[in-house]
């Protein structure tokens, strides 16, 4: 005996055929067909399915890693070819960037990316002091600072930035850390590296 | 032989009541652990757009509070609806009364206490490390017995049922129950250390191919099948009509349990994972499809003819509503699982957003719309308000929206950003950071969302709160029906027929059908040690490293960061060489992740100087302006607690870790040396207090600085013969 009853089950004139005669707490059920779409689909996905399953593992589809490599090669290429033409220093280039507003903007690529370690006027911090005379890798010329600054010194902490950065903003932060040079901050972090006299 | 509802009256007579009160109990508790649930989503979907929002206290920090959420809105929201949407109709579809009331009893409270000690325990930092199982092995075998207590009641009610064979609603109960029990049990095996730490039997590669059967089958097995058996219990009383088609029954539901357990792969494709094994998991996706839309058909087409009770009867208007929405989720899921499409929404935002459609829209509207029914039911009682529960229905509805939007836009935004790379090979958002301010918006977006959807829901708490109470105390109705004898067997039915017939058997069929694709997926990856190459350079973490790493997995890092670089041109130019098996032999448990809300921390090791980890954790602003991640000042507060290192060691030599006795018995001196060399580098050059060496951020930096770092040493030739190996 169940409770609801109260109501006839509504079945309409078209389906009463398909009712069969289970029944649970009043639930009954029809038997309809399974929706052709329905069945189509899930063959199409089934042999899809099977197809790619055979394809990638029994046929000698590329794997991943295959794919991957021939892509990265040419990413590979591509880089050495921007290596080879921006990792030396660009006197031309330097000048002209100088001139159109270098400094301002490079203060601009210098509070995003640097100050984290070398601190506001390069006072230092985790990376040196660019203020003092005292030059670990860079003898505080444009060329110089620009080697360190494209290739970095990854092991000791300094990122290269020659493919993180544009050549222009990399030529542009140098010429703002050109400004810091010689200013002695006060309460800078302590000289490291060797005197550089001019 | 017919059965209508009044059998004929052959056998014998008996009279039985229905156990409403642990239902009524059930609901409660439902209701609020709900409210629960969703606040903490909210709170976390907030920290994410305003990092100030972690309160700077170690227990409300985003990597404490998500898995409590996540298992506050699986084990305690929808759990409790589950025991007791089952529990109403399980007595119901079979004439009799739950077998036994004191385990019934057992079952609730065990299952509450449960969720305490997961709320108690999760916002300390007590966890495994597991995405959505967290929880420690105490409360594991705890999981255990109830749901055993659990089985025990709902087969004992089988065994004395008054109904020969059993409705579709209960074979989706049957399938739940034993994949329940067998996904919880093989993925929590662990050795414990202390009281409430473990570490994972399984490293690396396998590890995260069991955690992924396992987090996969968490939503097949706990929010799909038995919403599926409520499903087709709750609409078909709710309109009064008899289900669509009892041959779709019957094909979707051992499609569906057959080919749901073999998708898991498919949380971990691009990964170091064997391919053949991502390959299983995606195209079995793929077939999953169909499977699935054959519970939202039937659902749906039994509807057919009643169509305007979707806009009256807020019950169907919620069941009918989250059909749509599983209809939704079960197509976008496929489309997710194939490579190319996994390629630019895996460990974006996009999944968050997929998995909610799948929780509101189909967990919680279908849990809406049976509280609709139970409710006045229970208490016997008249709705409150249809307007009420329409008001819900909107807010629901489009907070959902607006999270799902939110979410999808987020997600592919990040991820066009983080692969785009110029014609030189360079990347065009090198800066991570660029990649998540331009989101920030959406988790606005999404925070706001998820409000509406708290709102609906304390909406509904008052409705059915008014509901109840203006109920009338009634005397527990008595029933009669015959007992089982052998007039109800059907001779001449069909195979099917017959074996709703035999539960049991039916039982262990679909235990089969489960243990199938669970084997051939999982099998080899246990005996893979054969398979994955060690490469000599992979060395065990050091002592203090090891300690660092619980740190790691305590504070939640790896709900923000993966661990894992997939083999991609872009992810290989922003992170390093792409990762490889070899890379996870000792890792207990792997920590990949499944989404990067921040970097990849695979290759970080050396990446930056210790000065800039330090400033970074105490405050992630101070070196990248605009950062969402949170502070974690205590952890240069919090000594290190040497007390368990060396069982640490011991424990995982045990797991097969090849670590000497000399290390063990020296873990705490050697911790404490590297302990000295970080924190003498850091006063030198920060001019940091001394006493940081005595602090968990000193052991934090240790682990991260060794991240990768015996990998990139490795030579081309050496990584790609590992990697090479299938
Ligand atoms: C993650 C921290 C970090 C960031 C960010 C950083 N640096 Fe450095 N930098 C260092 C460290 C550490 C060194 C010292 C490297 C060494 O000792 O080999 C250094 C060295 C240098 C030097 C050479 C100093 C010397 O004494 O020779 C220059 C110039 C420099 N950085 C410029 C920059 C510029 C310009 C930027 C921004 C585009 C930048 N750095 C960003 C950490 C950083
Ligand atoms: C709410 C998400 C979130 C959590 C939780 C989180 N992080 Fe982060 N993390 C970020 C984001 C976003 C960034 C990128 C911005 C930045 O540098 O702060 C980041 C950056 C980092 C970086 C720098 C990576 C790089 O290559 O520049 C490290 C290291 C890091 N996190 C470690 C951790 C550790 C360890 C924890 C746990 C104690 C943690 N994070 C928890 C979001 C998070």
């Amino acid at each position: 005996m169940s409770e609801h009853n109260n109501e006839k089950l509504d079945v309409k004139e078209d389906e009463i055929h398909l009712l069969l005669d289970h029944s649970y707490d009043g639930i009954q059920e029809l038997n309809h067909p399974l929706p052709s779409w329905w069945n189509a689909t899930f063959y199409i996905c089934c042999a899809f399915a099977l197809g790619y399953f055979v394809y990638y593992q029994f046929m000698n589809g590329p794997s991943l890693n295959d794919e991957f490599k021939k892509d990265y090669k040419v990413v590979l290429a591509a880089k050495e070819e921007f290596r080879k033409a921006n990792s030396v220093f660009n006197q031309e280039f330097y000048d002209k960037t100088v001139s159109k507003d270098g400094v301002n903007n490079g203060k601009v690529v210098y509070e995003i990316n640097c100050m984290p370690c070398h601190m506001e006027g390069g006072r230092g911090d985790v990376g040196p002091n660019l203020t003092d005379n005292y030059w670990l890798l860079a003898k505080g010329t444009p060329p110089t600072i620009h080697k360190v600054v494209f290739g970095g010194s990854e092991e000791n902490g300094m990122p290269a930035w020659g493919e993180i950065l544009k050549p222009e903003e990399i030529y542009q932060v140098i010429s703002y850390v050109m400004t810091f040079k010689n200013t002695f901050v006060v309460g800078g972090k302590e000289p490291q590296g060797e005197k550089v006299d001019e | 032989m017919s059965s209508q509802v009044e059998s004929p009256p052959v056998g014998k007579r008996e009279s039985f009541s229905y156990d409403d009160n642990i239902v009524k109990l059930f609901v409660i508790a439902t209701l609020i652990w709900g409210v629960v649930a969703l606040l903490l989503g909210v709170t976390i979907a907030f920290q994410l757009a305003d990092w100030r929002v972690n309160l700077g206290l170690p227990w409300t920090t985003f990597g404490r509070l998500r898995p409590l959420h996540t298992n506050a809105a699986i084990f305690a929201f929808c759990g409790n609806a589950i025991f007791a949407g089952i529990y109403y109709s399980h007595q119901r579809l079979l004439k009799a009364r739950l077998f036994n009331d004191v385990l019934s009893q057992i079952h609730f409270w065990g299952w509450q206490l449960i969720i305490v000690s997961a709320a108690i325990t999760l916002p300390f930092g007590i966890t495994t490390g597991k995405e959505y199982a967290e929880l420690e092995w105490p409360i594991d075998i705890a999981i255990t017995l109830i749901w055993v207590v659990f089985a025990v009641n709902f087969f004992g009610t089988i065994v004395r049922r008054r109904e020969r064979h059993i409705y579709v609603a209960i074979w989706f109960y049957i399938a739940t129950i034993i994949t329940v029990a067998v996904l919880h049990i093989v993925n929590s095996l662990e050795i414990p250390v202390s009281f409430l730490k473990s570490y994972s039997l399984y490293a690396g590669v396998q590890d995260a191919l069991v955690q992924w059967w396992y987090g996969h089958n968490a939503v097949a097995f706990f929010l799909t099948t038995p919403f599926l058996g409520l499903m087709y219990y709750f609409i078909p009383k709710a309109v009064n009509r008899p289900v669509y088609s009892y041959r779709l029954s019957i094909i979707h539901f051992w499609s569906l349990v057959f080919i749901y357990i073999w998708a898991g792969p498919h949380h971990l494709l691009y990964s170091t994972l064997p391919e053949w094994a991502q390959t299983l998991g995606m195209v079995f996706s793929v077939m999953l499809w169909m499977p699935s839309w054959g519970g939202m058909i039937n659902g749906l087409m039994t509807l057919r003819g009643v169509w305007d009770k979707v806009r009256t009867e807020p019950s169907v208007r919620f069941m009918a509503t989250a059909l749509t929405f599983y209809g939704m989720a079960t197509f976008e899921g496929p489309l997710l699982s194939i490579k190319s499409v996994n390629a630019i929404a895996h460990f974006t935002d996009w999944i968050p957003g997929h998995v909610h459609a799948g929780t509101i829209g189909w967990n919680y509207m279908l849990i809406s719309g049976v509280l609709f029914y139970l409710v006045p039911k229970l208490w016997n009682s008249e709705l409150y308000s249809k307007k009420l529960a329409h008001t819900q229905f909107w807010f629901a509805t489009i907070g959902l929206i607006l999270y799902i939007v939110s979410m999808w836009v987020a997600g592919i935004t990040q991820s066009l950003m983080w692969s785009a790379m110029d014609d030189a090979g360079n990347l065009i958002y090198p800066n991570f950071i660029e990649t998540v301010i331009k989101i920030v918006p959406m988790y606005w977006v999404r925070a706001i969302g998820g409000t509406f959807v708290l709102i609906s829901f304390v909406i509904m708490i008052i409705n059915l709160y008014k509901t109840a109470k203006a109920g009338k105390k009634t005397a527990e109705k008595i029933y009669e029906a015959n007992a089982l004898d052998d007039s109800s067997i059907e001779h001449n039915a069909s195979a099917h027929r017959k074996l709703e017939g035999w539960p049991m058997i039916f039982a262990v069929l679909s235990l089969i059908a489960i243990l199938v694709g669970s084997g051939i997926e999982i099998i080899p990856s246990l005996v893979a040690d054969k398979y994955i190459l060690k490469i000599e350079a992979i060395k065990p973490y050091t002592s203090l490293e090891l300690y660092g790493r619980d740190v790691y997995i305590k504070e939640g890092c790896y709900l923000c960061h993966s661990q894992t670089v997939r083999p991609m041109s872009h992810e290989v130019v922003r992170y390093g060489k792409p990762s490889n098996a070899a890379e996870f032999v000792y890792d207990h448990p792997f920590q990949w992740g499944s989404k990067r809300t921040g970097p990849d921390l695979a290759r970080v090791g050396g990446k930056y100087p210790n000065m800039w980890h330090y400033r970074h954790f105490l405050d992630p602003r101070q070196v990248t302006q605009g950062s969402i991640m949170p502070r974690y000042t205590w952890l240069f507060e919090n000594k290190i607690d040497y007390s368990d290192l060396s069982k640490k060691l011991q424990v995982m030599k045990q797991l097969g870790v090849p670590y000497s006795d000399e290390e063990i018995l020296n873990a705490v001196e050697n911790a404490k040396g590297q302990a000295q060399g970080i924190a003498d580098e850091l006063v030198e050059n920060g001019k940091v207090p001394e006493k940081i060496v005595q602090m968990d951020v000193v052991a934090l930096i240790a682990y991260i600085q060794r991240l990768g770092v015996d990998y990139s040493a490795v030579e081309e030739e050496e990584s790609d013969e590992a990697a090479s190996v299938k």
